[in-house]
This record gives structure tokens, C-alpha cells and sequence, in this order.
């Protein structure tokens, strides 16, 4: 499946629930699939959009929270995923788009690429659901099992990478990030 | 200050410490400062130094106390905590400072969060493990060349002056604003054998 592919089901299926994309391609497909004011979308500080993520749902527990993380990524913060377990917020939807790579260096293979498996990462911290898929139909059906069942939820889905050019969306981090948070504060 | 008085009561011997005009810790003077701003969450990972403040505060029901694996982790959530709509302020040892750089530059400082940042600092007055020293030495101008304000209470008089200067001056800013707890404030630790 396409990370775009997943992105499209994720904007039929939810309404308002928060969406925080993880830098580098996520970012980018995120916005392009629909600017919305639920949208935070990272820019740096690689590794924590799960962190963020973690620390949306707990502020915010009336609402799903969905993250989409990469694989290179989590794998700078796998500490993050005990600490989610550890807390266990119930609306949380932490997704991984798994590339095998690091895309916005030049596609350097990760280790996913030589067979870590962060689902089995994920398992092994405590995270109480974990699903693996490789196709959009597979994804539809994890999400909406995600978005109707008490999380957390750890959705690990296979992409390919289109090489393509993406534009920088014109959304500034600072006012971003306060109108994201306008929606929380009613 | 305490006074001790013993006195004898039908042939026995009592004695008791009376407390007199006694300040309230630098921890307590804290959480008062914490609450009184509505900063719910604390983000944290383990430092002796400010477990004075987190052992408190996980023992309060008011209040959600997150431990995490690593400092920028715990930068992080606090991020998010702001972003989800609440506050939280983030605790840390000095020798975890130098984890969270890049979180404090590439996300509390460039996205304008602000996080009250507690820092219990190793390295100063009475340190006894050597390399605490180079770790903490350059806090300060690191989080100078960061634009990141700082202040540290030396004393137990400047507690409730500082901490609630400084939590104010974060919100107002909306940037990261850091207190140090040095040992003159907080004593140094002891080597263990």
C-alpha cells in the first residue's frame, strides 16, 4: 500500500480526532491529503511524534489521538513505546508507516530493511494491541478496529515509497501548533 | 527552625522537638506553585534531587506524574501535553541535559511551547563523582546560546519568588524557562560506599 492510500482512510473515518504526522514524508502526504486545524504536523525533533502523541492523549483523553510515525523514527525512540505501554492511554493510535528507509537522506536502508520488527518491539514492551498490515484494505480494517475499541493500538503498516517531489506546505510550526491546540480548548 | 524541650511529666523523661516559624521546603514551595498555575502533569526522568518534588506529587491525586526512558522522551510528552490543551512541567538530572537539546531547539523553543524545565544540578558545591562536573558545568550556556532563560534559587527565602517568576515568565513568553536546583539549595549527595 501507499502511505497516501492510508492517509485517505484515515480522513473518511475520523472527524475531528487530532492527527500528528511525524516529520519528512508523513508531514508531507499528511497535508496534502487535507489541511485541517486537528493536524500537527512535525518538522524536526526526530523520533518524538510517538512522545507527542503520548503526551496528546493524556491531555486530551475525551478524543482519539492518532500519530503517524516512520520506522526510522521510532527507531531513534524506542524507549517510547514502554513508556506508552507503561501508561496505557486507552485513546491512543500509534501508526508506522515502514518505508525499510530513511527517506529524506537519500533512502539509506533502515533495520527494518534486515529484519527488526517494530510490531514484535511493540509487543514485547506491553502494548496491549498490536496489528500488522501491508495492504489498504487490511489498514481500513485495523483502523476502524483501532478508532472503536479502547487503545492503545500499535498499527504497523508496510508502504511502499513513491519518489516524488512534495511541496513544503506553507503552515508556520508556531501557528500551527496554537491553532492545534485551539481545538482543545473549546 | 526547630527547638528541642524535654520535661519531666509524673517521673518520666519526654523530649520533643517544637517547630517554630518553620519555612516550608523548597519541594513544597514548588508543588504550591505548580498547582497554583495549573500545571497538572510532570514529566520526568529520576533525579534524587528532584524526587523531593515527584515522590510528593505522585502521592497527589491532583496531579499526573509520567516517567519517562529518556529526557528528550519526557520533552516530548510535555510538548504534547501543552499541544493537547493542558500544561505540565518537565523534570531532569543534569547529566540528562545534554539528551534533550535538540527537542528544546527543533521543538520547544521553534514551535514557542512553554514547559517549565526543573533541573537538579550535579557538578557544583561538594560534588563527588568528577564526571558530573563536565556535564553540568556548561548548562547555563547552553541554554543562554539556546534563548532559553534560567534562573536558580540559592536559597530557601527566593523559592516561591523564583519558581513562580519563572512559571509565569515561560507562559507569558511562550518559551521553555528553566530552574536550577543547586546544592547550597538542595545539599549535595553523599558518596555511597
Amino acid at each position: 500500500m501507499l502511505r497516501r492510500d492510508g492517509l485517505k482512510i484515515i480522513q473518511e473515518q475520523i472527524t475531528n480526532e487530532p492527527v500528528i504526522a511525524n516529520l519528512g514524508p508523513s508531514t508531507f502526504d499528511l497535508h496534502s491529503s487535507g489541511d485541517r486545524d486537528a493536524n500537527l504536523y512535525t518538522w524536526g525533533a526526530m523520533g518524538l511524534v510517538s512522545s507527542i502523541g503520548l503526551g496528546v492523549a493524556i491531555s486530551a483523553p475525551q478524543t482519539k489521538v492518532i500519530v503517524t510515525d516512520g520506522d526510522g523514527s521510532l527507531l531513534m525512540n524506542l524507549g517510547s513505546l514502554a513508556t506508552i505501554a507503561r501508561q496505557s492511554p486507552k485513546n491512543l493510535i500509534h501508526i508506522v508507516w515502514d518505508n525499510q528507509m530513511w527517506y529524506e537522506t537519500g533512502g539509506q536502508a533502515t533495520h527494518t530493511s534486515t529484519g527488526t520488527s517494530l510490531a514484535g518491539i511493540a509487543k514485547a514492551s506491553g502494548i496491549k494491541n498490536v496489528l500488522e498490515v501491508s495492504t489498504a484494505e487490511e489498514f481500513k480494517t485495523a483502523l476502524t478496529m483501532a478508532l472503536n475499541n479502547e487503545g492503545p493500538w500499535f498499527i504497523h503498516a508496510a508502504v511502499e515509497e513513491l519518489n516524488e517531489k512534495r511541496n513544503r506546505p506553507e503552515v508556520m510550526v508556531e501557528e500551527n501548533l496554537l491553532r492545534f491546540r485551539r481545538v482543545f480548548l473549546g | 527552625m526547630q527547638l528541642n524541650v524535654a520535661f519531666h511529666y509524673r517521673g518520666l523523661l519526654y523530649s520533643t522537638y517544637v517547630l517554630y516559624n518553620q519555612p516550608m521546603h523548597w519541594s513544597d514551595i514548588t508543588i504550591s506553585s505548580l498547582r497554583s498555575h495549573s500545571i497538572f502533569h510532570a514529566t520526568y526522568v529520576p533525579d534524587a534531587i528532584n524526587w523531593n518534588i515527584l515522590s510528593k506529587l505522585e502521592n497527589d491525586a491532583d496531579f499526573k506524574v509520567i516517567p519517562a526512558t529518556r529526557e528528550e522522551e519526557a520533552i516530548g510528552i510535555a510538548a504534547g501535553i501543552y499541544a493537547g490543551g493542558q500544561k505540565s512541567a518537565m523534570f531532569m538530572q543534569s547529566s540528562g541535559f545534554g539528551n534533550t537539546v535538540n527537542a528544546l531547539a527543533q521543538l520547544l523553543v521553534a514551535y514557542r511551547i512553554p514547559v517549565p524545565l526543573f533541573i537538579g544540578m550535579r557538578g557544583g558545591l561538594g560534588e563527588f563523582n568528577e564526571v558530573q562536573v563536565p556535564s553540568a558545568r556548561p548548562i547555563p550556556a547552553i541554554l543562554e546560546t539556546l534563548n532559553i532563560q534560567y534562573y536558580a534559587p540559592l536559597n530557601e527565602q527566593d523559592v516561591e519568588q523564583y519558581v513562580n517568576g519563572a512559571i509565569e515568565l515561560s507562559y507569558a513568553s511562550r518559551m521553555p524557562v528553566a530552574i536550577l536546583w543547586y546544592s547550597q539549595l538542595v545539599g549535595a549527595k553523599r558518596a555511597t560506599s
